[in-house]
C-alpha cells in the first residue's frame, strides 16, 4: 500500500519541483518533507497525507485531484543524451554526467592568441605558415568545455575563412577523397572480376554498355553519400525531417479532405 | 487596392433583421485586429479578454511593415533596434544591420501597451470589449442556430465573476498558447518551446550598450535548439534563452546565457521572471465549422526566430476579412468553408516565409559548427541585407542569381570549415 502511495507521489513531487521554479515570479512553491512511510506535502491547495502502512488499509488518502503535468514535462521533451541537440557538443554530453558544467572558471590563455584572433605571424616558421597549426590550435574546443562571457573591449574577430582553402583541401579533402577513391576502387575491381567472370563481357564493353555506365553511377554516388554504416539511417532521418514541417502545416488540409465542405468561390 | 467579388453559397442563408454575431475570444494583438477589422464590416463583434492589464511574457519585438500595416503611432514603441550582435559559441561576435537605412528599425514594444491600444481601437469603431474569461463553448444544434459561449464575467471591483453566457453564430479563438477554444474543438496539441525570460534593470552605463541594440547568444551551453537574447526594454534588458527539447533545464540554460553576457550586466537586479511557451508549428486543426484559430491558439510562430506579434496581428485581420467577405458585411450566415478561406490565403502567402526559416533552424542550430558557421555568414554584407529585408517586410525576397550563388558556395565553405575544425578537435583528444 506504501509502494502505491510512493509512486503516487513520486510524479507530484516531480511536479512540484519543477513547475514552482519557473512558473512563479515570486517565490512560491512548495516545502517538502519525506520521513519514510509519512509524508506531508502543501504546495498551494493540495495536501496529500499518508498513514503508515502499519495502520492496514487506505494508506494514502489523497485529497486533490492529480495535477495537469506542467509544460516542463509536456509536448516534444527529450531526455537524457537526446535532449542535448542533434549534433551535441562533447562538452554537452559531458555534462550529463557531471553534475555542472563548469562555468565561467578562467579565460582562454595561449601566448598566440592576440587580439581576438589568432596571430598568424606566431604560426610562421622560416617565412611559411603552418596552416595545420592554426587549424589545429584548440580554442573552440577549449571554450565547448568552459564557456566565457563575450566581452565588448576584447572582441573576438577570428573568421575561418584566414586560413586559405587550399589548406583546407590538403588537410582534409585529400585524406578522404584517396580513401573513398581507394574504396571505389577495389569495390570496381571486383564488381568488374565478377561481372566479368559471369557474363564473359570484358572490362572495356562493361564501361561501353548504358548498364554498365548506370551502374558506375550509382556505385559512385553510393560511395559519396553512405560512407559509414550510419550513414544510411541519417540520410533517412534526414529525408523525413525535410518533408516534417510541410506535414504539420498541411494536417488542416487533411481534415478538409475527410469532410468536405461546401466550395465558396472568392475572388481576390 | 482589392476588389472583391463574392459569389454566396447555397447554404448560407440570409440573416433577417440582425447583423452576425462574432465573439472573439483573447485581447492580444490576434484579437484586438480580429475585432477591429470584424467592427469594421459591420460585424457585431464581441472580444473578450480576462484581464485587461496582463503585462504578457514576451519578446516584445515587432517588424517595420507592422508598425506601417497596423497604423501603430510611434509612441507605442519603448525603443527602436537598429543593431544587432550575433554571438557564436566562440565568442565571434558579428554586428548585423549595417544595410539598414535610417527610417528602418525593430520596434521594441511593451505588450501591455500595444494589447490596450489595439482593444482599445476596436472598441472604437464598435467591438463590445467583455472582461471575462471564456469558460466553454456550446456547438450549435445545425448550420443556423448559435453557438452559447460560457464565460465568467468580472466587473472589475471584485476578484470573483458571474458566470454569464452569450449567443454568437461564430467564434475567433486568439486565447493563445494553451488556448482553450482550441481544446473545444479538438484541434490538437503542438510541438512547443519554452521560453524562459528573466529582466534585468541593469546600471545606466551598461544600459547605455543597449540604446538599440539587440544581442543573440548561440551555443550548445545557451540552448541546444535556440538562441538565448538580451533585449533592450523600456528601462531594462530581458535576458532569456529558450528550447524545445530539454525543457526541465531551461534554468541551466538561462545561467549559461546569463554568463555569456555577464561582463555587459554586471551589476544588474533581477526584477522579474517570467515563462512562456512558443509554438512550433500550427495546430493539426485549426478550423472546425464556424470557429477559426489566430494567432499563438493556431501556431502560427516562426521558426529560427520565433517571432509571433506580427502573424498574429495579421492571421486575426486575415481570418476577419474572411468573415466579412464570407457574410457579405454581416448579412448572411457563414460556414466552414469561409474560415478555409481564410486558411488558404494565409498558407498561401505565409508558408515560404514559415519553411524558409524552417530550414535555417534545421541547418543553423544544428550543433556548436553550424552555429559558427552561421555567425560567420552574417557578417556577409548581402546576407544583412536579406535577412533585413525578409523580416522587415515580410517577403521572400529572391536576389541577384549571381549573388546568390556566391552566397551558397560561401555558406557550405562556412559550414564545411567549421565542421572540419571541430572533428579536428575530436580526433585530437581521441
Amino acid at each position: 500500500m506504501a509502494t502505491l502511495f510512493q509512486s503516487a507521489a513520486s510524479p507530484l513531487l516531480h511536479r512540484s519541483s519543477s513547475s514552482c521554479c519557473s512558473w512563479l515570479s515570486a517565490s512560491g512553491g512548495g516545502h517538502l518533507k519525506l520521513k519514510g512511510e509519512d509524508a506531508v506535502r502543501r504546495h498551494g491547495r493540495l495536501v496529500v497525507k499518508a498513514e503508515d502502512e502499519r495502520n492496514g488499509s487506505a494508506a494514502g488518502e489523497v485529497v486533490a485531484k492529480p495535477r495537469k503535468a506542467s509544460p516542463l514535462q509536456r509536448g516534444g521533451t527529450l531526455s537524457g543524451e537526446e535532449a542535448e541537440g542533434k549534433d551535441p557538443s562533447p562538452a554537452a554530453l559531458l555534462a550529463n554526467k557531471k553534475p555542472l558544467m563548469s562555468l565561467g572558471g578562467g579565460m582562454f590563455e595561449d601566448a598566440r592568441w592576440k587580439n581576438g584572433t589568432w596571430d598568424i605571424q606566431q604560426f610562421t616558421n622560416s617565412g611559411r605558415v603552418d596552416w595545420d597549426a592554426v587549424i589545429d590550435a584548440a580554442r573552440r574546443k577549449w571554450l565547448e568545455e568552459n564557456p566565457e562571457a563575450s566581452s565588448n573591449s576584447d572582441p573576438v574577430v577570428f573568421d575561418t575563412s584566414t586560413v586559405p582553402w587550399w589548406a583546407w583541401v590538403k588537410r582534409f579533402h585529400l585524406p578522404e577523397a584517396e580513401i573513398l577513391n581507394g574504396r571505389a576502387a577495389m569495390i570496381g575491381y571486383f564488381a568488374a572480376y565478377l561481372i566479368d567472370s559471369a557474363t564473359g563481357v570484358g572490362l572495356v564493353d562493361q564501361t561501353n554498355s548504358f548498364f554498365g555506365k548506370l551502374l558506375l553511377f550509382i556505385a559512385v554516388t553510393g560511395v559519396l553519400l553512405i560512407r559509414k554504416n550510419e550513414d544510411a539511417n541519417n540520410l533517412k532521418t534526414l529525408a523525413s525531417e525535410w518533408t516534417f514541417y510541410d506535414k504539420q502545416w498541411q494536417a488542416t488540409w487533411k481534415n478538409e479532405e475527410q469532410h468536405p465542405v461546401s466550395e465558396k468561390e472568392i475572388k481576390l | 487596392m482589392v476588389v472583391v467579388r463574392i459569389f454566396a453559397g447555397m447554404n448560407s442563408r440570409k440573416l433577417e433583421g440582425r447583423k452576425l454575431r462574432v465573439a472573439v475570444v483573447g485581447g492580444g494583438p490576434a484579437g484586438g485586429s480580429a475585432a477591429e477589422t470584424l467592427a469594421k464590416g459591420g460585424i457585431e463583434t464581441f472580444l473578450f479578454e480576462r484581464k485587461l492589464d496582463n503585462a504578457k511574457p514576451c519578446g516584445g519585438a515587432i517588424p517595420l511593415c507592422m508598425v506601417g500595416e497596423f497604423d501603430l503611432p510611434q509612441d507605442i514603441i519603448d525603443r527602436k533596434v537598429t543593431k544587432m550582435k550575433m554571438i557564436s559559441p566562440s565568442n565571434v561576435a558579428v554586428d548585423v544591420g549595417r544595410t539598414l537605412n535610417e527610417n528602418e528599425y525593430i520596434g521594441m514594444v511593451r505588450r501591455e501597451v500595444l494589447d490596450s491600444y489595439m482593444r482599445d481601437r476596436a472598441a472604437s469603431f464598435g467591438a463590445q470589449v467583455i472582461n471575462g474569461l471564456y469558460l466553454r463553448m456550446e456547438a450549435p444544434k445545425d448550420e443556423d442556430s448559435p453557438y452559447v459561449l460560457h464565460y465568467t464575467r468580472y466587473d472589475g471591483k471584485s476578484k470573483v465573476g458571474t458566470p454569464s453566457k452569450l449567443e454568437v453564430d461564430a467564434i475567433v479563438g486568439a486565447d493563445g498558447a494553451n488556448s482553450r477554444v482550441a481544446k473545444d474543438i479538438d484541434a490538437g496539441d503542438y510541438d512547443y518551446a519554452i521560453a524562459f525570460q528573466e529582466r534585468i534593470k541593469i546600471p545606466d552605463e551598461k544600459m547605455a550598450y543597449y540604446e538599440n541594440l539587440a544581442e543573440m547568444y548561440v551555443g550548445a551551453d545557451v540552448s541546444p535548439d535556440f538562441y538565448g537574447w538580451v533585449f533592450p526594454k523600456c528601462d531594462h534588458v530581458a535576458v532569456g534563452t529558450g528550447t524545445v527539447i530539454d525543457k526541465p533545464a531551461i534554468k541551466k540554460y538561462q545561467t549559461a546565457t546569463r554568463n555569456r553576457a555577464k561582463d555587459k550586466i554586471e551589476g544588474g537586479k533581477i526584477i522579474r521572471v517570467e515563462a512562456h511557451p512558443i509554438p512550433e508549428h500550427p495546430r493539426p486543426r485549426r478550423v472546425k465549422d464556424r470557429v477559426a484559430l489566430v494567432g499563438d491558439a493556431a501556431g502560427y510562430v516562426t521558426k529560427c526566430s520565433g517571432e509571433g506579434i506580427y502573424f498574429a496581428a495579421k492571421s486575426g485581420r486575415m481570418c476577419a476579412e474572411a468573415i466579412v467577405e464570407g457574410s457579405a458585411f454581416g448579412q448572411r450566415m457563414i460556414n466552414e468553408a469561409d474560415l478555409r478561406t481564410y486558411l488558404r490565403k494565409w498558407d498561401n502567402k505565409y508558408w515560404p516565409t514559415y519553411k524558409v526559416l524552417d530550414i535555417l533552424q534545421k541547418l543553423f542550430y544544428r550543433s556548436n559548427p553550424a552555429r559558427e558557421a552561421f555567425v560567420e555568414m552574417c557578417a556577409d554584407e548581402y546576407v544583412q541585407k536579406m535577412t533585413f529585408d525578409s523580416y522587415l517586410y515580410k517577403t521572400v525576397v529572391p536576389g541577384n542569381p549571381l549573388d546568390d550563388l556566391k552566397l551558397a558556395v560561401n555558406t557550405i565553405g562556412s559550414l564545411v570549415r567549421a565542421y572540419a575544425l571541430r572533428n579536428e578537435s575530436l580526433k585530437a583528444t581521441a
